[in-house]
């Protein structure tokens, strides 16, 4: 490989290969114990359980239809966006493309011109703790199509939610396009924790879109695992944290292979007085790119950030790479902000250790990786341990 | 009494230079020996290699284990033979904590879950489970965490380096009560109840708390002389390890 510094991360998609939405009637929503059950393990695989145990609602997207919306707690409402839209006014004049703007790129610009969006509307009314995840698996069953989504989601004063969202590909799919907007809207002392776990087929093209607004007091937790990555996908979430105490914190897990290009980031722009942030980025390459961005704008007296990149290369293969970018930006003499970024390799004297304990090599492996990871993420540490499983023992026997 | 190990004409290389000299070592089962010597003498290598770090190469000899040559077996499967290992400085792992060490000792041994976590109380272990393994602990805390981690296995036989070594007094009494626990010294009074040790010290201040059945002086990669734990630490107080030299090329000579 060439030494060059001006490699361009991620190329535009050609959507004009990928079918579009049709605009023909969408079918009926079906019970979950109508989801085929290859469907349903590969779901299962990013954390959506099709029978719903332990989550307090379900939201199912088939390529461009949903198929099941329901909610199971008073509270919490779950419909497909197009059904919002048409029932409230008012999320289309204060929230509808506010925190993601149409015209922020070709994808957002290709999302907002769908016949009919789909996606989800999330709304947690002014205090309700939801007791379980919410889970929402945006599925593409066929090759060669373009899947745009756009979902909302609104915390009001005091709510509470975790949300798990699984996209991925049915097992044939190589070949796809999702192209995914995702606004948040955080609300007085409400606490937002959202779970994305990715894992596509290896010629599928990834650019989510996010926007998520925080006000005072509130906390935004974004966790974000790629499992089995894309051919490539690159996303920058933006966060502002508007009122006073507000906080974000992002967990960037991605575990790259061969032929895989994984741009994420991730902008926080802390305006509120006392504002927080905590960007943590980890990476695994088993071959394949793999960037770690991270932007953090101080500008309020008080205000906190700090960013993480931390990288493991268990085997470059024939390209791979990663490359650590945190960046701070102060506008505030009293903003604290901090970085700090490394990347290696996997210590063999831990490995050693461990196995001096009676360990198995890839059982010491998979310990170090979680360990480096440090993905103690709720509702998802079985997905992320078996993948991680999967690795290791590749990492072990040193193939790829 | 069967010997728990037996090491014969063992040249061992790091980094391809030769460190262990047709070293010759026999430990009968049940039995406690000292590894004494001066600093860079090889008492840390010849632990290495027994324990079958990679980096510790054995060039000639032979390491028997029960009577079993366990040369080519790797780390794991030495282990799993119970050869347990407290490292001097051992590493440390973010984001793996000791009560995940534990865990895998349990999973393995299921029957043993109580008392591990008897254990645990009585060693006031609770602190450290939660933390990642020997990050941030002060010298006393590795050595407890490593002798901890061995309890909860109890292997055959136990090698200790320098668990005396940066330990204040009152880390020591826990140390030397830990290391008896370990070796069954406390509670079992025929020896073919007790597991096997070699202790290596510098200072032979474990031996203040621990009973060895015998003491090795190593110089510059073999085993100078060997005898009664006591008679030789006294010397070694008295006249320090230049005498242990000098006594060698004495021997020499003659």
């Amino acid at each position: 490989m060439e030494n060059s510094t001006n490699l361009r991360p991620v190329a535009d998609i050609d959507l004009s290969q990928f079918a579009t939405a049709p605009n023909t009637q969408r079918p009926v929503l079906i019970s979950p114990d109508q989801v085929e059950l290859d469907d349903a393990e590969v779901m299962a695989s990013v954390g959506v359980h099709v029978k719903g145990e332990d989550r307090s609602g379900t939201y199912i997207l088939r390529d461009f239809h949903p198929l099941y919306a329901q909610a199971r707690t008073d509270g919490l409402e779950l419909l497909p966006i197009a059904d919002a839209l048409k029932e409230y006014d008012w999320l289309r004049e204060r929230y509808y493309w506010r925190a993601v703007p149409a015209d922020l790129d070709r994808y957002t610009a290709q999302c907002a011109s769908a016949p009919e969006p789909q996606g989800y509307f999330i709304r947690v009314r002014k205090g309700t703790k939801v007791p379980f995840p919410v889970q929402a698996c945006l599925y593409i069953a066929r090759s060669d199509i373009a899947q745009t989504v756009h979902n909302v989601v609104i915390l009001e004063e005091d709510a509470e939610l975790h949300l798990i969202t699984g996209c991925a590909t049915r097992t044939d799919v190589s070949s796809a396009a999702h192209l995914g907007v995702s606004e948040h809207y955080v609300g007085r002392s409400a606490s937002l924790t959202s779970s994305m776990v990715h894992s596509w087929g290896p010629e599928v093209e990834v650019r989510p879109r996010s926007g998520t607004i925080v006000e005072a007091g509130g906390t935004f937790v974004s966790n974000y695992v790629s499992l089995r990555p894309a051919r490539s996908i690159q996303s920058n979430p933006r966060t502002w944290l508007n009122g006073e105490n507000a906080s974000a914190k992002y967990l960037t897990i991605i575990l790259g292979s061969q032929g895989s290009t994984i741009d994420t980031g991730g902008d926080v722009y802390l305006n509120g007085e006392n504002s927080s942030a905590e960007l943590a980025h980890r990476a695994v390459c088993t071959g394949g790119r793999i960037y770690q961005r991270g932007l953090l704008v101080g500008n309020a007296p008080g205000c906190r950030a700090h960013v993480d990149c931390a990288g493991m290369i268990l085997d470059a293969g024939e390209d791979g790479f990663i490359e650590a970018v945190p960046g701070l930006r102060s506008l505030h003499p009293e903003a604290r902000m901090s970085h700090e970024a490394s990347i290696g390799k996997i210590a063999p004297e831990q490995v050693a250790y461990l196995q001096s304990r009676g360990m198995e090599e890839r059982e010491a492996v998979s310990l170090i990786i979680r360990g480096f990871l440090d993905a103690d993420i709720e509702g998802l540490s079985p997905e992320l341990d078996a993948r991680i499983a999967e690795i290791a023992e590749l990492a072990g026997h040193g193939e790829r | 009494m069967t010997n728990i190990l037996e090491i014969k004409d063992l040249c061992v290389e790091v980094e391809g230079q030769e460190i262990l000299h047709d070293l010759d070592l026999v430990i009968a089962d049940g039995e406690v020996h000292a590894l004494l010597g001066p600093n860079g003498s090889g008492k840390t290598t010849l632990m290495m290699a027994i324990v079958g770090y990679p980096e510790y190469e054995t060039t000639k000899g032979r390491i028997l284990f029960n009577g079993d040559d366990i040369i080519e077996l790797d780390i794991t499967e030495r282990a799993r033979l119970g050869i347990g290992v407290s490292q001097q400085r051992p590493p440390t792992i973010a984001g793996v904590k000791l009560q995940q060490v534990l865990d895998y000792a349990v999973a393995n041994a299921p029957q043993r879950a109580q008392e591990i976590d008897e254990l645990v109380s009585t060693f006031q272990m609770e602190p450290f489970l939660e933390r990642d393994i020997n990050a941030g602990l002060s010298g006393g805390e590795i050595k407890r965490s490593e002798l901890f981690q061995l309890l909860a296995t109890r292997p055959r036989f136990v090698m200790m380096d320098e668990p005396d070594s940066g330990v204040d007094l009152e880390a020591m009494n826990v140390i030397g009560e830990m290391t008896n626990e370990l070796l069954a010294r406390n509670h079992a009074i025929r020896p073919t109840e007790r597991r096997a040790g070699l202790i290596i010290t510098h200072t032979g201040h474990i031996l203040d708390y621990v009973h060895a059945d015998r003491a090795h002086v190593m110089l510059d990669g073999y085993i100078g002389c060997s005898g009664n734990p006591r008679i030789i630490l006294d010397q070694i107080r008295k006249y320090g390890y230049q005498e242990c030299v000098r006594c060698e090329l004495r021997r020499h000579r003659r």
